[in-house]
């Protein structure tokens, strides 16, 4: 029951797996993105020319440093991250992406907004939580989706004291 | 340099060991995946996971520099980046202590239907740890140039 223990620090407006409702849109707001936090990602995790070296990039096939899909995807996370903790959300990690896709470049200055669907709510058969499955997709300040992923993430059942909660999740599992 | 028709089909590869550290664990989380079990020690060991763990992008971003670094000093590869990939499964908990390493094996090598310069390879990855469990699975793309002589432009 660690989890249960867990959640209930007892934070008022936590929001778990019965809060979320299929077709709900999160906005997750905004992150501006810099040459020289693309250079740092890169230079750690993806140190290709194209990600690293601006005079490179410039003569190379994407006409201008990019940053690392990788880093992309860190920066959607980043935005999660936020909206999960601004809303209270009983996240408990994810276990895949069904599919991500890097559509137009992310360069230095871009401003990447996040939107996120929730597509599909399934409660777990053997623990207490759900698994939500949401679509993303990141647009830049000119209005191009630079990034689409799907995946699924973890979030808890409400905890079994509370007998709403519990009648609920009992009619589902 | 190695284009499209250079990539053999069921080709393995194994590559990569990376020592996964606690303060690299808190500090890619602390920027890009600030919840609990990922940057408090104290929370994590109360959570699911019993522990502090990786962000599974950190997981993703230390794959990268595995694959970057078995490539440097090889053939150069015409590649053009990368259009996504599919079934990212994070299967197995990444801890501080873990080292990591990779396999890969090649899918499928395929020219585009509609670019006649360029096709897709698809690469399946496995990252291991090691005790030898997969931590991650996922199909990755990579798009590569076509030998120039092998289309007509």
């Amino acid at each position: 029951m660690h989890i249960a223990i867990w959640l209930t620090g007892q934070e008022v407006g936590m929001k778990y797996f019965e809060d979320i409702e299929l077709g709900e849109v999160w906005d997750l707001g905004s992150r501006a993105v810099s040459e020289a936090e693309i250079i740092e990602f890169a230079t750690q995790y993806d140190p290709q020319p194209f990600h690293i070296d601006a005079a490179l990039a410039e003569q190379g096939f994407f006409g201008g440093l990019i940053a690392s899909g990788w880093h992309t995807c860190a920066i959607f996370m980043g935005l999660l991250a936020d909206f999960i903790k601004a809303r209270k959300l009983a996240s408990m990690g994810a276990p895949g992406i069904e599919h991500c896709r890097w559509l137009v470049p992310v360069r230095p200055g871009d401003v990447l907004h996040g939107r996120t669907t929730v597509l599909a709510l399934r409660p777990s058969r053997s623990k207490p939580m759900g698994l939500v499955t949401c679509r993303t997709e990141l647009v830049n300040q000119r209005g191009a989706k630079v990034a689409q992923l799907q995946g699924v993430g973890m979030y808890s059942c409400r905890p079994a004291a509370d007998a709403r909660a519990t009648a609920a999740v009992g009619g589902l599992i | 340099m190695i284009y499209l028709e250079d990539i053999v089909v069921g080709q393995e590869r194994e590559f990569g060991c990376y020592e996964v550290t606690e303060e690299e664990v808190m500090d890619f989380a602390r920027r890009y995946d600030d919840q609990p079990f990922h940057i408090d020690k104290e929370a994590a060991k109360d959570s699911i996971y019993g522990g502090l763990i990786a962000s599974g992008w950190h997981t993703c971003a230390m794959f990268m520099r595995m694959a970057c670094d078995a490539q440097s000093g090889q053939h150069q590869m015409a590649m053009m980046g990368s259009p996504g990939f599919d079934d990212l499964k994070w299967l197995r908990p990444v801890r501080p202590g873990d080292v990591l390493s990779a396999r890969s094996k090649i899918l499928s090598a395929r020219p585009s239907d509609n670019k006649p310069d360029r096709g897709t390879v698809r690469i399946q990855i496995w990252v291991l740890n090691q005790n030898g469990e997969v931590v991650m699975e996922m199909t990755s793309m990579g798009r590569y140039l076509r030998r120039p002589d092998n289309f007509d432009a």
